[in-house]
């Protein structure tokens, strides 16, 4: 009836392992589930080497089955189990399949190489019926004894130090195997590291563990050290009891048949535990296999599902929904550019417009400081005609450079704009040129030539006789008071040059007054010059901004088009994986409570009996 | 080359170079000086060993007296020395604090020091002056037991390689992990071309075989399988099977002891044997001999159950006094080969393992801090290691063990005996008796160089084998003027 139980259990572990298709763990199972409802007792002996375990055997089936000494005796598993007469095997597996991993499951066939009775030792050194090459080996060793015919199956093992050693030496040596797990250790010192190491592992995943003490024979504080070795595995938190023998009385003791010396080695109580084992296979310890497989099985299945949980929280920030932020941020970014480069655009045309009317003014006054310059001392009447060239040439050369000028800042205003696209590609400069009009200076008016009163001769008749009249008179009086006539050569004289000094003076007059029209004339002119030329420039500048600002907001409009689109999608496969992904987290976690349940179920079957083992290993 | 420049020179003329070249820097000044202190210190040798080996047991065993260990903190990472000096004195030395006096307490058989007051991981060295001969030519250092920690590394054994100048390495049966251990002396350029020397140490052998008395002979035979196994016999020079409780027990016994066994070895030996079955049964048993329950416990303590079953059979058999009884205890727990190993295989070749010490420090100095000129100075190091014929009779030794010169085992035998494998002394060398005449050695070191040049010239032979034997001349050579210098 109890076999009921845990054999529903396992076979639910079994279906759970196929519904999550683990054929791996599967067989495990399966395995177990044959162990379990084999009557027998396996009891696997595993610790250091030189502590005894060989002996241990020999002990507790009352004769030298497997064969003792110093150095290194057992090489090969060696299985004792009962047999109508003695007889000794070795058996090989197969060599390993490359296709299945090896030592996962006990040969259920092997070779079979029958060892003669005086050859043992060489059996389980491995050094006869062994082929080299073949798969892992053990001997089996059958004795016709009571205590083996009720079922017990004794397993020797090579001595290791390491935990991870173990069934090391074949399936038949490892502990996943065996009911009972005896871990032997010596008593002339307490447990090493090593060996609470090895304890802690086997454990782990094996529910029955005994360690026992062996050699109490040879010292006396055999008793402390027991105490000792009770207190480490308490600390480590090893449920195994600790079990003192001494192979050497008992073995005395068989030899004698000194029931007393018996008892004082210790091995009734193992045996009687061996028995207890034995009786309640079927019930206590199956259901705390049973526990312990479960746990194995449930965290091997778990394990994978908690991964992938962890993996999608992480993909929740790599995979679509990262893109949608990715587009959010776009759509951002878009807008902020376009205020960028309107403003850009603005700026850049208010400079250039200042700094191309400044250039203009700067050229004109340069000209006009020219114009004064050469008119403070040239006659408009003579050299008009040269001037005029001049003048032309001027203007039309400023009105050039400064158009030139126009066109680069232009252009490099609408580069600094288009740099602010820079992250959308290169290609955003609009296809336009500014070219310079060939008629720049057909647009100014004829520049005449200003009235300038000229000195013609009667002019200067009537100023030189004006003139001369005041010196005649002059000299002519003072004359005559020396008797003289009034009009005698020196009154002549001082009155022609007299008559000469005032034309001199009338003509240098009105030379400066001609020089002053002339200058206000021109001053006019470029005054009207550069007011036309400003007026085209202006229009020239507000002509590009409109131009430049049409290109540029197309462009913007079209650049959001797409990135709305891309947004677009993003969302909408974001929306679909977070969908999927709710779906998968459902399934995860529905799972996971059934493995709970499983767990759970399994756990009631060994009851509160065993405390669980810890599930995380150790530090 | 170092031709004509004796190995001690060279090596102190490098120790000096380097401090020349360290000058600046205050750290590597100490500790060269400190190196060149030790050139003239006393051969150090470690005793060490995983855990419960047997480590002090032996340390007191050689000793002859119980002055190991000095416990009381557990798990430590203490190294104990063992010095002469002309007073009884134990001082401790801490990271970080002035060296501390420590109290002795004297006892019978040796000495107990106080360890109240300090904590785990506290200190570093404890310093024990104790007048004994032993100390005369060596200093003996107790260590923790070695293991390996999470990174794989050997932290402990490491710092033995640096201090110690040779090592007793005891193990109970040479597992793996021993050798594992045992490798890490490999590493630097040192320790490939002059390995530490190390000599195995099979202890805890009253234990083999669960306590038999042929347990002591069966471990002899195991140690000469593990001295013929090339792993084992690549790592170290030597391997001695040795039981330091029953040495121990043979050094102190004392008369009481004696006649206590001996009144036990009266009682027939059936009867006997039933009460010493366990020692559960020796200490509560009724036994034939009145004895008190104390003296059954310090009897146990001193002998274990096999020594008291070892002593009876003895006295049973012939060793009627306690003079004869302690020396067959001795001869029986190894120690007297041990002892005599350490004579031949360490202490007589002191200058040469105290060269290698230096050489390796001044090697790891110029490793840790590199700099210019550093690469002269390892230059100089592989010169000495090279050139010097002390170091070439090792390497050569070390090829004689591994047998990849592919000489037949007498010759092997034979060269390795020459250059030193038996022991340095001429005698030794020469394999002739102790008490030869200067004639014998003569005919026999003549005789030996013969033969060698001819095997060095045998253009049959491989090279390697003619570079051996070259170097077997040359110590044959070495041993002429030896004897030459003598003779005059």
């Amino acid at each position: 009836m109890i076999a009921g139980i845990w054999l529903d259990v396992l076979d639910e572990i079994a279906r759970t392992c196929g519904a999550h298709g683990r054929g791996d763990l599967l067989q495990t199972v399966r395995q177990k589930r044959v162990q379990l409802l084999d009557p027998r007792l396996r009891v696997l002996v595993i610790g250091e080497s030189q502590q005894g375990k060989s002996q241990l055997i020999n002990a507790i089936v009352n004769a030298p089955a497997c064969p003792v000494g110093d150095g290194r005796t057992t090489v090969l598993p060696t299985v004792v189990q009962h047999a109508e007469v003695p007889s000794v095997a070795v058996v090989q597996a197969p060599p390993p399949n490359p296709g299945r991993p090896a030592g996962a499951a006990l040969p259920v066939t092997g070779e079979r190489t029958p060892v003669p009775l005086d050859q043992v030792a060489a059996g389980v050194a491995g050094t006869f019926g062994r082929r080299p090459g073949g798969g892992p080996a053990y001997v089996e060793i059958g004795l016709p004894r009571a205590l083996l015919g009720s079922g017990l199956v004794l397993v020797d093992t090579p001595g290791t130090e390491e935990a991870a050693a173990l069934g090391a030496a074949g399936p038949a040596a490892a502990p996943a195997w065996a009911d009972t797990v005896l871990v032997v250790s010596d008593s002339t010192r307490e447990l090493s590291a090593g060996e609470l190491t090895m304890l802690l592992h086997v454990a782990r995943s094996h529910p029955n563990v005994v360690l026992v003490q062996t050699k109490t024979d040879l010292v006396p504080d055999w008793r402390a050290v027991a105490e000792r070795n009770r207190q480490h595995l308490a600390e480590a938190g090893v449920p195994a009891p600790v079990i003192p023998v001494s192979a050497a009385l008992r073995l005395r003791a068989a030899v004698g048949d000194d029931r007393e010396l018996n008892a004082e080695s210790g091995f009734p109580v193992l045996i009687g535990r061996l028995q207890r084992d034995l009786a309640g296979k079927s019930d206590r310890l199956a259901r705390a296999a049973v526990g312990v497989i479960a746990r194995t099985v449930v965290e091997q299945l778990a394990a994978p599902l908690r991964a992938e949980l962890e993996s999608q929280e992480v993909e929740e920030q790599s995979g679509p929904i990262s893109r949608l932020h990715a587009a959010q941020r776009e759509v951002d970014e878009l807008r902020r550019c376009s205020t960028r480069w309107q403003n850009t655009l603005a700026d850049e045309m208010a400079d250039v417009l200042a700094d191309i009317e400044y250039d203009l003014r700067d050229r004109t006054r340069q000209i006009l400081r020219e114009v004064d310059d050469a008119f403070d001392s040239a006659d408009p009447l003579v050299s008009w005609d040269t001037f005029q060239e001049w003048l032309e040439r001027s203007l039309t050369e400023a009105a050039e450079a400064n158009h030139e000028w126009l066109v680069r800042r232009c252009d490099w205003a609408a580069r600094r704009v288009a740099d602010t696209f820079a992250r959308y590609g290169g290609d955003v400069l609009p296809p336009w040129s500014m070219t310079t009009p060939p008629d720049l200076g057909d647009g100014l008016p004829e520049l005449e030539r200003p009235a300038v009163d000229r000195f013609t001769t009667s002019q200067k008749l009537i100023s030189g006789m004006r003139g001369s009249y005041g010196g005649l008179l002059m000299v002519g009086l003072a004359t005559t008071l020396a008797g003289m006539p009034m009009i005698n050569p020196l009154s002549v004289g001082v009155g022609a040059l007299f008559g000469g000094k005032s034309i001199r003076d009338e003509s240098k007059q009105l030379l400066r007054r001609r020089q002053a029209v002339v200058k206000t004339a021109i001053q006019r002119y470029v005054d009207d010059f550069f007011v036309r030329v400003t007026k085209d420039r202006r229009d020239a500048v507000r002509q590009v901004q409109r131009m430049l600002r049409d290109h540029f907001t197309a462009l913007t409009e079209e650049l959001q088009e797409a990135i709305i689109r891309s947004f677009r999608s993003a969302k909408q496969a974001a929306d679909t994986d977070a969908a999927v992904r709710d779906q998968r987290q459902r399934e995860i976690r529905l799972k996971m409570t059934r493995l709970a349940g499983l767990f759970e179920q399994a756990q009631q079957l060994t009851g509160a009996r065993s405390a669980p083992a810890p599930l995380e290993p150790r530090p | 080359m170092t031709v004509g420049l004796r190995l001690d020179e060279a090596v102190w003329g490098l120790l000096h170079q380097a401090l020349q070249h360290y000058r600046d820097n205050p750290r590597a000044t100490d500790h060269l000086r400190h190196q060149l202190a030790r050139l003239e210190q006393p051969l150090r040798i470690a005793i060490a060993g995983p855990w419960r080996s047997g480590k002090s047991t032996l340390l007191n065993a050689v000793m002859g007296e119980e002055v190991a260990p000095v416990d009381g903190v557990d798990g430590s990472t203490v190294f104990t020395w063992y010095e002469d000096g002309p007073q009884p004195s134990a001082t401790a030395y801490a990271n970080g604090q002035p060296p501390q006096e420590l109290a002795i307490a004297k006892s019978a058989t040796g000495m107990r020091v106080d360890l109240v007051g300090w904590r785990a991981g506290e200190l570093r060295d404890i310093v024990v002056q104790w007048p004994t001969r032993t100390l005369r030519q060596v200093t003996l250092i107790d260590t923790p037991a070695t293991g390996r920690d999470e990174q794989g590394r050997a932290p402990v054994m490491e710092r033995v390689l640096r201090d110690a100048d040779a090592v007793l390495y005891l193990t109970r049966d040479g597992r793996d992990s021993d050798l594992r251990v045992l490798e890490t002396s490999r590493e630097s350029a040192v320790g490939q071309a002059a390995a530490v020397h190390v000599i195995m140490v099979l202890s805890r052998v009253d234990e083999t075989g669960g306590g038999r008395i042929d347990g002591l002979l069966t471990a002899r035979q195991l140690a000469r399988r593990q001295h013929r196994d090339p792993r084992v016999n690549e790592l170290s020079v030597h391997v001695v099977p040795c039981s330091g409780l029953l040495g121990l027990a043979g050094r102190i016994l004392s008369e009481s002891d004696y006649a206590v066994l001996a009144a036990l070895a009266r009682v027939p030996r059936p009867e006997l044997e039933t009460h010493l079955l366990s020692a559960d049964r020796f200490l509560r048993g009724d036994l034939p001999v009145h004895l008190d329950t104390g003296v059954r416990a310090g009897l146990l303590d001193r002998l274990g159950l096999v020594g008291i079953r070892l002593a009876t059979t003895l006295i049973r058999t012939g060793c009627d006094s306690r003079a004869k009884l302690s020396a067959e205890l001795i001869r029986r727990s190894g120690l007297t080969e041990l002892r005599e190993s350490m004579a031949r295989l360490l202490v007589d070749r002191r200058d040469t393992l105290k060269a290698r010490s230096a050489l390796a420090a001044v090697e790891a100095l110029l490793r840790a801090e590199p700099g210019r000129g550093t690469d002269e100075l390892l230059g100089r190091v592989e010169q000495i290691l090279v050139g010097a014929h002390e170091f070439r009779e090792l390497r050569l030794l070390a090829a004689l063990r591994t047998t990849r010169l592919g000489f037949d085992a007498d010759l092997a035998a034979e060269a390795a005996r020459l250059v030193g494998g038996d022991g340095v002394g001429l005698a030794a060398r020469l394999g002739v008796e102790h008490d030869a005449t200067v004639h014998r050695l003569w005919d026999a070191a003549s005789d030996a160089q013969w033969r060698w040049r001819n095997r060095a010239e045998d253009p049959l032979l491989r090279l390697a084998q003619r570079r051996g034997a070259q170097v077997v001349v040359r110590s044959c050579e070495g041993m002429l003027a030896e004897l030459a210098e003598g003779g005059r």
